[in-house]
């Protein structure tokens, strides 16, 4: 993969000529979450492609030939075919792409990662206010809390940087009394993860005094 | 399915045993456009199936070991295994049965369908929020939005030139939004969909379509039905029968 590291487009480019024969383009941004899938898949299935980072604040006018609303990922290959939809398209690769599956063969089995993946985006969507039962914290929210600080700890929080919501409830917990007396101390938590995966006995009193 | 067999089952009833080799079982109810879905599949398919109908008001407690959300459809096989989601299931039955493919096998042509499918996640939630309004409470509002929608759906025809949304045949994706223009009449909304003459085109040759109508259900069932569930009646589920 190319050009994931690259300026991106905005009002005013040029647009990209025709995507040459035996590669994919896709259109992208760094930091979106739903890129990131796409790139995930094209990655692990060793797909040679192009990435062209859009500039969503101030898109090129040419890019809403590409989507009708101007959003990414969209998938653009030699025949000019455009597919948008992270998980149409990380479907689209697996099937133009037999080699390296991806999805299970057996049908009961593909038929399963899709019910997760539903479950998964339920929580995405259930998150229409501040925090995930209403205005207030509550019991869910101390629920899913632990998964989402180690994000922080593990250094990749960054992948929620576009989708806001999920970003600003990151925020509201840090500043919640409960969470905050318990927040898991960075270095402390590097320090654990280094001599665990050393199978280190000391592993679990790392950083402990007395 | 005789009317017996069709009852549907509520708390405190026996579970059914496990599903018979040979044989797919769909939990269902008679007028849920959801499981409409995987029904018109399974008929597509010509695959030998048995139907339970749940009694969504009071559901049986065995149930929630089918699907912990407690919704219809579900499908469970002769192994044990247990698919929600009704166009996961849809997708199920036409990987794991032969005879003809539903969703086309070219990878391109399949993703085009899949995205036009996008464009009909609105229409669910319309009809809900209308068929929910007690007291025929101003629509108009909501049937405006429906008409934008359908707007949407007749583009696509437009842009493709074929009768049915995946082209010259009927294939997944007419089966997956269709069970709700089988409401449109029952509803009479019908006149949502006059300014969007392709779109009527294709429920007309919908209706044709032989899988469509051995599954057809009477419009006076649906008005029994959505008359009884309004008032919250437990009987709503077996009107008719």
């Amino acid at each position: 993969m190319s050009g994931n590291a690259t300026k991106t487009l905005g009002k005013g480019c040029a647009p990209p000529g025709r995507v040459p024969e035996g590669t994919m383009r896709l259109y992208s941004m760094r930091f979106c979450p739903y890129s990131h899938r796409t790139r995930l898949v094209l990655q692990a299935k060793g797909i040679k492609c192009q990435v062209v980072n859009i500039n969503l604040r101030s898109k090129p006018e040419w890019f809403y030939t590409k989507h009708p609303f101007g959003q990414i990922p969209v998938l653009e290959n030699s025949k000019c075919q455009l597919i948008y939809e992270s998980v149409i398209i990380c479907e689209y690769l697996d099937d133009v792409y037999p080699e390296k599956k991806l999805f299970p063969c057996d049908p009961y089995e593909r038929a399963r990662q899709k019910m997760l993946l539903e479950l998964f985006c339920k929580i995405l969507c259930y998150q229409k206010t501040s925090f995930f039962g209403g205005n207030c914290i509550s019991m869910i929210d101390y629920l899913l809390w632990p998964w989402f600080e180690r994000l922080d700890v593990y250094g990749v929080a960054d992948c929620v940087d576009h989708t806001p919501t999920l970003k600003l409830w990151m925020a509201a917990m840090k500043q919640d009394p409960a969470v905050c007396a318990l927040l898991i101390d960075r270095s402390t938590f590097l320090g654990f993860l280094n001599l665990y995966f050393q199978n280190s006995p000391d592993a679990f009193d790392y950083g402990l005094t007395c | 399915m005789s009317e017996r067999s069709a009852r549907s089952l509520a708390k405190g009833s026996e579970p059914p045993g496990p599903v018979p080799e040979g044989l797919i079982r769909i939990y269902s109810m008679r007028f849920c456009p959801f499981a409409k879905r995987t029904l018109l599949v399974l008929k597509a398919k010509g695959i030998r199936h048995e139907v339970i109908n749940i009694n969504l008001k009071n559901k049986p407690e065995w149930f929630f070991t089918k699907n912990p959300l407690g919704l219809v459809p579900v499908l469970e096989n002769s192994q044990g295994q247990l698919i929600c989601e009704s166009a996961i299931t849809c997708e199920y039955l036409d990987e794991a049965y032969p005879g003809k493919k539903l969703w086309p096998d070219d990878p391109y042509k399949k993703a085009c369908q899949k995205m036009d499918f996008e464009l009909f996640s609105e229409v669910p939630r319309l009809l809900k929020s209308i068929f929910s309004r007690r007291d025929k409470e101003d629509c108009s509002g909501l049937k405006e939005q429906l008409c934008k929608e359908f707007s949407k759906l007749e583009e696509v025809l437009t842009k493709k030139k074929t009768t049915f949304f995946g082209g010259y045949s009927v294939s997944m994706i007419d089966y997956l939004i269709w069970p709700w223009f089988e409401w449109l009449q029952a509803m009479e909304l019908s006149e949502c969909a006059d300014h969007t003459p392709k779109l009527k085109l294709w429920m007309a040759a919908m209706w044709e379509d032989p899988t469509v109508s051995a599954l057809r259900m009477d419009v006076k069932a649906f008005q029994g039905f959505f008359a009884l569930y309004s008032q919250n009646s437990l009987e709503a589920y077996d009107y008719g029968l």
